[in-house]
């Protein structure tokens, strides 16, 4: 086992440790915490897979934006001003049927899927200036149709902060 | 001397070794920044600050570090003991991948990665999980009020430090720093606040935007490493210390040394992406990787000074100005400047 | 002004009273600064600074007087009285001295330095001193002791005047049948407060 085999096994027991303790976890911030750690694992695959751009992404959006409004909503929501904020289990079964379509899915997926083994890959310098590119050309509608998705979004946002001051 | 030398053939030991060489020189930096801003701050105030640790007290931030160390590791009783026991360290490592980006010099850069710039405002998000974890684990309202704020504040400052950071590369065409760096070398004239190494017509036109451009991204880069007049998540006169509230000895330390090597981390990401880096201001005159060295760390310091005169100047913004100043001043002036430079850059 | 105005006001003039800050601040920077390294070098004080006081023992005379002005009770007198065959010598102020002194502290701890004391002395014997070093390691080493008495001194005075007490009530003893029950000022030397300060 070389280096790079050895730190991509890191990366992968450091994403699903943490992601199991996000589940299995009954203090709900500590979970939300350990979901910090499964994204880093993340982005540390994701960094294997030659996707600079997509890893850091990752760590802006998902750790810098995603996690704090995460933790904010936990800390802000009343009763919970107290370090151990628990949750519970409801839903048993729902729950079972839902997680087993999902990871049936992945599995399904991953069997079926024709992997194409390529050790001569040639490393591409600027994913970045790449990914624009094909961001405004090839996938030009679905990154307009997300722009406007986004914008309804936060014009519905505004919309709600203020009607409730009228009020 | 054979171990050493098959021990530096191993080449993890050897990153290693030189991963932990932006240790040292944090260490050295804050001690320097350290006895400066307490010697500025009693100037201003018309004192003189400590005197008595050896010669005008220089040892004094030694002294006051090797205190720390000694100091009882205090947890609170209803403290969350293990997020309590990690905050400290996330936070610090937040700020520490930082430097793996900074272009020291042209030969020295912990990583030559692409996409330098962008990495560096993703790491800044980690130090807000360290504080915001901080305030939770704490169990302390003061604590908590501390680490929302902060991250509150961290959120929205981020934002325009990421839109100020487009428009450097908008107009380098690179995410790398260290070619951003090359791309401002030779002169003052080339750096990036006075337009770049472009035709004077389009320099001139630009020159307006990469000010006010390179001014909000110093005002963001205060806000973001939360130094006064931006200082709300700490507030002692309203928050006790804020998230620092219950942490002594070696963790907070911890975050001591976490908050001022970011103060050196934003600084040098304003030097790097608008005032030339590493390169000499008399173009090739002083220039070269060890004066390189030289420059990165003294216009730095530089800004470093100026934060340090501002914090002895203004007194703390309330919350409502802090997101007033963000949303509605920093971001929509920058969409300006995004805009007109983008329209110059194509014409 | 519209409001669109008033944005643009607020944002120059921010910038202005920044300015106006840190200019006002860097000159400071280059003033000299106003520190007193102050175990080296010592400001003076005033002439008429109250600090720790001091009591010139030989001239006091027991009165009592600053104990029962010090408002905050630091001041512990006791007093024996002479016997009339002793002298105890004079003040400097010419008063005749007629109580010893075993005991004479002041908890300059207490003490906070209001110099009521030192006004009604009728010998002008305690006084504020210009010491302002007096830091104690022991809350206890802060009870200063000004009496000069030795304990066989002091125990000499009370067998004294024990012996005297006993002659003396002998002798009423002896006169009383022929008076009849002794006014109670005819005590020659009444328990409380004496009057000799008025001499
Ligand atoms: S100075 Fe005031 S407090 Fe001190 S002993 Fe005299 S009367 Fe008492
Ligand atoms: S007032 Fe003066 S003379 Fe009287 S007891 Fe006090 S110190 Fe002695």
């Amino acid at each position: 086992m070389d280096l790079y085999t050895i730190i991509l096994y890191f990366f992968a027991v450091v994403t699903l440790g943490s992601a199991c303790i996000v589940v299995f976890s009954r203090n709900i911030v500590r979970a939300a915490f350990a979901l910090l750690f499964a994204f880093f694992g993340v982005a540390g695959i994701y960094i294997f897979l030659l996707a600079d751009f997509i890893a850091i992404t990752q760590l802006l959006i998902y750790v810098g934006g995603i996690m704090v409004l995460m933790l904010f909503s936990v800390m802000l929501t009343s009763h919970q001003i107290n370090v151990d904020a628990k949750t519970g289990t409801i839903q048993t079964l729902p729950a079972i049927l839902i997680a087993a379509c999902v990871g049936g899915g992945v599995i399904w997926v991953f069997w079926i899927t024709d992997w194409k083994e390529k050790s001569d890959l040639p490393v591409i310098d600027t994913t970045a200036a790449k990914i624009g590119e094909l961001l405004l050309t090839n996938y030009l509608l679905p990154f307009e149709i997300a722009s406007v998705v986004l914008l309804v979004a936060l014009v519905g946002a505004a919309m709600i902060a203020r009607r409730e001051k009228k009020g | 001397m054979e171990f050493i030398q098959t021990l530096l053939a191993n080449q993890l030991v050897v990153s290693i070794l030189l991963s932990a060489l932006p240790l040292v020189f944090i260490i050295l930096m804050v001690l320097v920044v350290l006895y400066t801003e307490m010697k500025v701050a009693a100037h201003i105030q018309d004192r003189v600050a400590y005197m008595r640790t050896g010669w005008h007290g220089v040892l004094q931030p030694i002294a006051d570090m090797l205190k720390l160390l000694q100091k009882e590791d205090i947890i609170p009783t209803k403290a969350d003991k293990l997020l309590f026991r990690a905050a400290p360290f996330i936070a610090f490592t937040g700020t520490y991948v930082a430097y793996a980006v900074l272009p020291f010099s042209s030969i020295y850069i912990g990583s030559n990665i692409n996409l330098g710039a962008f990495f560096l405002v993703a790491a800044g998000s980690l130090v807000v999980i360290g504080i915001l974890m901080a305030g939770w684990a704490s169990n302390n309202k003061w604590s908590l009020f501390g680490g929302v704020r902060s991250a509150a504040q961290m959120i929205s400052y981020e934002i325009p430090t990421a839109l100020a950071v487009i428009i450097a590369v908008m107009i380098t065409g690179s995410l790398n720093l260290q070619e951003v760096t090359k791309f401002q070398d030779g002169g003052i004239g080339n750096w990036l606040v006075f337009g770049g190494p472009l035709p004077w017509m389009q320099k001139l036109m630009l020159m307006p935007f990469t000010v006010i451009t390179f001014f909000i991204l110093f005002v963001a880069s205060i806000a973001e490493v939360n130094r006064t007049p931006f200082d709300l998540p700490e507030a002692e006169s309203e928050l006790v210390q804020g998230f620092n509230t219950e942490y002594s000895g070696m963790r907070f330390a911890m975050f001591y040394l976490s908050e001022y090597a970011n103060l050196f981390t934003v600084s040098a990401v304003v030097v790097s992406l608008f005032l030339g880096g590493w390169s000499s201001p008399f173009g090739a005159f002083m220039s070269g990787p060890v004066w390189g060295v030289f420059w990165f760390t003294s216009k730095a310091f530089l800004f470093i000074l100026i934060q340090i005169w501002i914090r002895w100047t203004l007194p703390r913004l309330r919350v409502d100005q802090l997101m007033y100043v963000s949303w509605k001043v920093l971001t929509p002036w920058l969409f300006v400047c995004i805009f007109a430079v983008g329209l110059i850059l194509v014409i | 002004m519209s409001s669109i105005g008033t944005y643009f006001y607020n944002i120059f003039h921010s910038l202005y009273t920044v300015v106006v800050g840190m200019r006002i601040t860097i000159k400071h920077l280059f003033t000299r600064s106003a520190t007193v390294q102050y175990p080296t070098v010592k400001m003076k004080i005033p002439e008429r600074a109250r600090n720790r006081l001091f009591v010139n023992i030989d001239d006091c005379i027991g009165c009592d007087q600053c104990a029962m002005a010090c408002p905050v009770d630091c001041i512990t007198i006791e007093t024996i009285k002479s016997t009339p065959d002793m002298d105890l010598g004079m003040t400097s102020k010419n008063t005749k001295k007629r109580l010893y002194l075993p005991r004479f502290d002041i908890d300059i701890a207490k003490c906070c330095y209001c110099g009521l004391c030192v006004w009604p002395c009728p010998t002008e014997c305690i006084v504020m001193t210009d010491v302002y070093e007096f830091a104690e390691y022991d809350r206890k080493d802060l009870i200063y002791s000004f009496s000069n008495m030795t304990e066989e001194e002091i125990a000499a005075a009370k067998v004294r005047l024990e012996q005297y007490n006993q002659e003396q009530a002998a002798k009423k003893a002896a006169a009383v049948p022929a008076k009849e029950p002794a006014p109670p000022a005819a005590n020659p030397l009444p328990p409380s407060v004496p009057d000799i300060g008025k001499a």
